[in-house]
């Protein structure tokens, strides 16, 4: 089984609504990601807000982070880094995992930072 | 004095700012104390006087006041950093110092200092372990607004976890939430168990403010808590043929004759009116006597009186437009205030949008008649989130996937949505001060500096965001620093608590980088030119605050008490004229 996890930028929710203003992509991202679990891979989320110590227990995280915070989102695929500082399509989400996407949307903008980001006032 | 008849182990007093909530629970506490009992008062207001009232330094656990008599002050911009530091400290030199500075500011709002509050508050009422030495717990709660929300949190949060299984849960930063879930369900429990919990409503022998309390009254039953006793306090009665006194009699006694019909049914207690107020442990023994006090032979203060508040509104009127902010503890008048300006800059020619952002609100009460030039607005909470999820899901829902809307849909029912909702509407109306007047009567004190942290929050959020950032929130904190477009009053009473309160509100407003236009002191009796004998005492009792005032203000105005209510068109302009 495939494993895919997700090192989110500090942020309220996973899909963003707490932020000063919502993204679509980071919604559409939350609704893929349960689109890729159906397929049988098995799915982590950690929020560096809420979960830092998935963070810190991964070196190779770490040492993105150090070279700069526009990093994360940082996706991994059985613990290799595929992918950094952006939200990838459901179409991008199924060629790292080696899946037949469907029924994919257009993404409106992929945004560098969360759409929840820090200090929005809300957290 | 009649205090509230206690038997149950916790007491809560609620009721609106400057209604002698705090005075009232200490009587209580030093009573029950005296009486044998161990009590222990927590104050969880954000503006806690309660180190004052009891003479004693407090922190945040239990502190001796006497024998038997405890209290403690939960500080919620304290337990927030507390919960911030136990949630980042541990990472400090594992993670990056950027990646620690953003975990930071992701508990640096207004959402965390609520929630950090009320978590510690459960603590004391959801775990008995944490107060097994005590007999008796009064909570001498914060103003109406925020008590009710703190209040109304454990039963919407435990509804919110129940119901939110996707696992998507917008809970902000208090990810171990869920983790607290029993915690918050036996505080629940405890508040609507009438064996255990009385809630006492505080409120003046006023009509608006026995409004209040009925309102509040509703809202505690349809939450379950149903165990509830009124406290009048500060009832007057006339000695002497003293117009004033008169007035002053007559009004507290009519408010008393129409108190509202579900107040009526609770039990009830009054207190006199006591010129020196209750401040420090001899003045609330002092109270505890059950014979009236005589009142101390007091010559007129020499004082200078400041000019009334027509000087004012000259100086206000000149710009032609911009936002008139009226601040201060609750039940000083600032809604008065608020209305009796935007009249009178209406009967000038100037349009006005007389508004509130207080959940209390009750302006409408106060001016009912129409004006061709003054448009009366709130911002009401539930309203405008309902507006905001509309907004939301038209803008960023429109082109998601069926599975993806209904995750956007569940994350906008978060306790969070509320306060981003509310900031997007004092943003549009503060922007209304281009090209008209805009005159605010905002929330009571602690919950207007949540207001400014998050107007900060959001003002460093929006210089870093690209994009299509509404254009009046992008303009807010500009315009509130800008003294030519916003003024800020501060409004007090010539009374040690609400003096004291509006000096730390002036400081937390420096701090945001507002410097306030003026202050005014409302309801000065030693303005209104009484002679009885305990008004008198009172009035020898105002005239250090005033002088105090004028010390710490760029400007002042004086309004006198009136024997005219400020209420409606003739009375709020005897407010401008008196």
């Amino acid at each position: 089984m495939k494993k895919l996890e997700v090192f989110d930028p500090a942020m309220c929710c996973p899909t963003g609504v707490c932020g000063v203003d919502v993204d679509p992509a980071l919604a559409q991202f939350a609704a893929d990601l349960k689109w890729v679990e159906a397929q049988g891979v098995a799915v982590a989320r950690y929020n560096l807000g809420q979960e830092p110590q998935a963070f810190a227990a991964n070196p190779a995280v770490i040492a993105e982070m150090q070279a700069g915070m526009e990093r994360p989102p940082i996706l991994a695929v059985d613990g290799q880094i595929v992918s950094t500082g952006l939200y990838p399509t459901r179409a991008q989400l199924a060629q790292k995992l080696g899946l037949v996407a469907t029924a994919d949307k257009p993404r409106i903008r992929i945004p560098v930072v969360g759409g929840c980001e820090p200090g929005s006032g809300c957290c | 004095m009649a205090l509230p008849d206690v038997r149950t182990r916790y007491l809560f007093f609620t009721g609106k700012g400057g209604v002698g909530k705090t005075s009232l629970s200490c009587a209580t506490g030093l009573a029950l104390a005296e009486a044998g009992q161990r009590v222990l008062i927590v104050s969880t207001d954000p503006a806690s006087n309660l180190d004052e009232v009891l003479e004693t330094p407090l922190g945040a656990t239990p502190t001796q006041v006497l024998p038997g008599l405890f209290a403690l002050n939960i500080d919620p911009e304290a337990a927030a950093a507390a919960y911030r530091e136990r949630m980042v400290g541990p990472y400090r030199g594992i993670l990056p110092d950027a990646a620690i500075r953003s975990m930071e500011e992701q508990f640096s709002g207004g959402c965390t200092v609520e929630i950090a509050a009320f978590d510690a508050f459960a603590e004391l009422l959801g775990l008995p372990a944490r107060t097994v030495d005590f007999d008796h717990v009064i909570f001498d709660t914060a103003p109406t607004g925020h008590t009710l929300r703190l209040l109304t949190l454990p039963s919407a949060w435990s509804e919110f976890l129940d119901t939110n299984a996707g696992g998507a849960s917008c809970l902000g930063p208090l990810s171990g939430l869920d983790k607290q879930k029993d915690l918050y369900a036996a505080t629940v429990a405890e508040l609507a168990d009438p064996a255990r919990t009385t809630v006492v409503l505080v409120a003046r022998p006023e009509a608006a403010a026995l409004r209040e309390a009925e309102r509040t009254r509703a809202e505690l039953a349809e939450l379950g808590v149903r165990n509830q006793w009124l406290a009048v306090n500060g009832v007057f009665v006339a000695g002497s043929g003293d117009a004033i006194a008169g007035a002053m009699s007559d009004r507290h006694a009519g408010a008393l004759a129409h108190i509202p019909v579900g107040l009526n049914e609770l039990p009830r207690s009054e207190t006199p009116f006591v010129a020196r107020g209750m401040v420090g442990l001899a003045a609330l023994r002092a109270a505890l006597q059950p014979v009236g006090m005589a009142p101390e032979a007091c010559a007129m203060p020499d004082v200078a009186l400041p000019a009334g508040l027509a000087p004012l509104i000259d100086q206000l009127a000149a710009t032609g437009h911009g936002v008139v902010m009226t601040m201060g503890k609750g039940g000083v008048g600032k809604t008065s205030v608020a209305a009796a300006l935007a009249l009178s800059l209406a009967r000038r020619g100037h349009k006005v949008l007389l508004t509130t952002t207080d959940p209390a609100a009750h302006l409408s009460w106060t001016l009912e008649q129409a004006e061709p030039n003054l448009r009366i607005g709130r911002i009401d909470p539930a309203a405008e989130v309902a507006r905001h999820r509309d907004d939301v899901l038209a803008r960023a829902g429109a082109d998601l996937d069926p599975n993806a809307r209904a995750m956007l849909e569940e994350d906008l029912r978060s306790p969070c949505t509320e306060e981003i909702a509310v900031f997007h509407a004092f943003a549009r109306t503060v922007e209304e001060g281009r090209d008209a007047f805009v005159v605010l009567d905002t929330a009571p004190t602690g919950h207007t500096i949540l207001l400014m942290d998050s107007a900060e929050a959001y003002h460093r959020e929006v210089l870093r965001t690209r994009g299509d950032m509404p254009e009046a929130v992008r303009q807010l904190l500009p315009r509130l620093r800008d003294p030519d477009f916003t003024r800020v009053l501060i409004v007090t009473l010539a009374e040690a608590t609400p003096v004291h309160e509006a000096e730390r509100l002036q400081a937390d407003l420096r701090r945001a980088q507002i410097e306030p236009f003026a202050w005014i002191i409302n309801q000065s009796l030693l303005a209104s030119g009484t002679v009885d004998p305990v008004l008198a005492a009172r009035v020898g009792y105002e005239a250090p605050f005033i002088r105090r005032v004028g010390e710490l203000a760029m400007r002042v105005a004086l309004v006198p008490w009136l024997a005219e209510a400020p209420v409606g068109g003739a009375g709020l302009v005897g407010m401008v004229k008196a």
